[in-house]
């Protein structure tokens, strides 16, 4: 019933990642963990480069009885409709605000250029008012939620050129 | 769109199914708070909607008292649903709802406060004419000698404001007790954010028997029996039953008639239990605390006396009559429930996680599981370690042991190791069988086990 993964394993599951709308996967085989990204931001962290096939499967771990090689693909990191290119996401829950205060302008249009510390909006929540930084310098491109809408934690709020 | 109240769960894992479940039942649309971790979880898709209110950690989402209530406010809920743990007895957060005219399912913040405190709760309890263990306010740590002295040996230092079985420590001599009691302190601050502590007798050989109440926070109590749930690992509940086995009538009744004082006492307002303990020496029944919340082993009370607590909390909270019947002080029959944790028994209970590659349920009479999980389920490294609970009810306590050891047995999980083998030792252990066992007794008996497994 155990079973370790193959290299050909390995080879089925970026092809399903490739073919997927997903950009990641994270699968176990027992003790052994392989997890594999399409984003650019994945390399910077962990898991050592898969080996090339002449070397066989890692030394002989510990088998418990593990994941058929059906892959467990991690969801779409985003809500439905996930915007190409960068996005600053919500880090909080609550009411996102274009502006300081009703009647006032907006912090930021499309077009503009902001810095990593640029406030671009102000969440509410729970009466607390909470300035939201870009977090990243760019060009903001559209907002994609509205002046007083209710966001959650992770919500796309606008996306940014950071190449710009 | 719909004109169902919202239930806002705040909450995971099998509460958060059952929480989801009972809305549907009265007829409410349930929506789940949820933190990035579980935002696909088997719970996130059983509910109408699901709202991500912060990152996986709990300290940054299930237990932030204005993330809860802001999702409460942007799922248009009527109710919020604490669960256990987490923030259901946090005033804080039953205050921001309260703001806001959502309702808690729970009690007022003023009962959380009297009760949270173990020494509020006990100055309630010595009040309202229920027995206590002798117990003392450590005032300061460093000087503590007399107070052991006063109180007996053993004895017990625990956290004020500690909580599920956390902080405690078994103290022998004054010396252990002048020693130990600063590192307690330290570790409460580092665990409960108040290193306050008391001192109580310990009882080596004693029960832990608790009574579920329900009070309509205007005097009226129900009572709805008693559990034992002796079976104890750290202070940890294992196997939970009711009713609480070999109770005499007496000390049933005392137990009851206590309990019923407290809910009148407090005009408690919801679901609740009443934890003693009972003393298998010398007959004592002895006040420890007040859960103010629904509890994890509830099952065990609705399906032997054929209730359903959560639905009735949050009818209470609609507004609504709660609809439970009065009930003797003795169910028709009895329950077990087995928690069922992600932990490897024969490696000192470590926990684990990853992919539950293959599940399957026992099924018949009287069986009843109470889960969030299935196959292909990624269990979570970030929450505690409780999987599921099987709850089993028969007719009498042989068989519904019995009844219980087949279903474990016809359990099966893979891709994590469970502590279904801890389970399967315990009811087929002779001491287990042929009655109740004090909270002492798993510890040891598991440490001489041969490998169970």
């Amino acid at each position: 019933m155990a079973e370790q993964p193959t290299w050909q394993d390995l080879l089925d599951l970026v092809a399903q990642l490739n073919e997927s709308n997903f950009e990641s996967a994270s699968v176990s085989y027992g003790n052994i963990s392989v997890q594999l990204s399409n984003s650019d931001a994945f390399m910077g962290q962990a898991a050592a480069p898969v080996t090339a096939p002449a070397a066989s499967a890692p030394a002989a771990p510990p088998v418990a009885p593990a994941a058929a090689p059906g892959a467990v693909a991690e969801a779409p990191t985003a809500a439905p409709a996930k915007p190409v290119g960068e996005t600053i996401d919500a880090p909080m829950i609550g009411t996102f605000y274009r502006r300081p205060a009703p009647g006032t302008p907006e912090f930021v249009q499309p077009g503009d250029r902001v810095e990593a510390d640029t406030t671009i909006g102000i969440i509410e929540i729970m009466k607390l008012m909470n300035p939201i930084a870009a977090g990243k310098a760019g060009v903001i491109g559209e907002f994609l939620v509205s002046d007083a809408e209710p966001v959650e934690f992770g919500t796309p709020l606008a996306t940014i050129n950071t190449n710009a | 769109m719909t004109d169902k109240p919202v239930v806002l769960v705040a909450n995971r894992g099998e509460i958060a199914m059952r929480i989801i479940a009972a809305a549907r039942r009265i007829g409410a649309s349930p929506v789940l708070a949820v933190s990035t971790a579980d935002a696909d979880s088997p719970a996130a898709r059983a509910a109408d909607r699901s709202i991500v209110i912060g990152a996986a950690p709990a300290g940054q989402s299930y237990l932030r008292p204005e993330q809860v209530a802001q999702a409460a406010v942007q799922a248009g809920a009527s109710v919020v649903h604490p669960g256990y743990g987490f923030l259901s007895e946090q005033p804080k957060l039953c205050e921001l709802l309260e703001e806001e005219g959502i309702a808690f399912a729970g009690p007022r913040p003023e009962t959380l406060r009297a009760v949270g405190d173990k020494g509020s709760a006990r100055q309630v309890a010595i009040e309202a004419d229920v027995p206590v263990a002798a117990g003392i306010e450590i005032e300061d740590v460093d000087n503590v000698r007399h107070l052991g002295d006063e109180i007996g040996y053993p004895l017990l230092i625990k956290a004020i404001h500690g909580g599920g079985g956390r902080g405690i420590r078994l103290v022998h001599n004054g010396d252990e007790l002048a020693a130990l009691a600063p590192q307690a302190a330290a570790e409460a601050v580092a665990a409960f954010g108040n290193g306050a502590l008391y001192i109580e007798r310990y009882y080596g050989k004693a029960r832990h028997v608790e009574v579920q109440v329900f009070g309509d926070g205007f005097g009226r109590a129900w009572i709805f029996g008693d559990r034992d749930c002796s079976v104890q690992r750290r202070h940890q509940k294992l196997i939970e039953e009711c009713p609480a086995p070999n109770l005499s009538d007496k000390r049933r009744q005392i137990l009851h008639d206590a309990s019923r004082r407290l809910v009148k006492a407090l005009n408690y307002r919801g679901a609740g239990t009443v934890e003693f303990l009972v003393d298998t020496e010398s007959e004592d029944v002895l006040f420890l605390e007040v859960n103010a919340r629904i509890q994890v082993e509830h099952p065990v009370t609705e399906e032997a006396f054929g209730v359903d607590l959560v639905a009735a909390q949050l009818r209470l909270a609609l507004g609504l009559d709660p609809e439970l019947p009065e009930v003797g002080p003795v169910p028709a029959a009895t329950a077990i429930e087995l928690r069922i944790n992600a932990e490897d028994p024969n490696a000192d209970f470590m926990p684990n996680a990853g992919v539950i590659t293959a599940l399957s349920w026992p099924r018949g009479p009287g069986i009843r599981i109470d889960t969030q999980i299935e196959e292909g389920y990624k269990f979570p490294a970030f929450y505690d370690s409780l999987m599921a609970k099987l709850i089993v009810r028969a007719n009498t306590r042989e068989a519904a042991v019995a009844a219980v050891l087949s279903a474990a047995r016809n359990t099966h999980i893979e891709g994590l190791k469970t502590t279904l083998p801890m389970h399967e030792f315990v009811l087929t252990h002779p001491d287990f069988a042929s009655g109740p066992v004090p909270t002492s007794w798993f510890g040891p008996v598991w440490e001489e086990r041969k490998e169970f497994s």
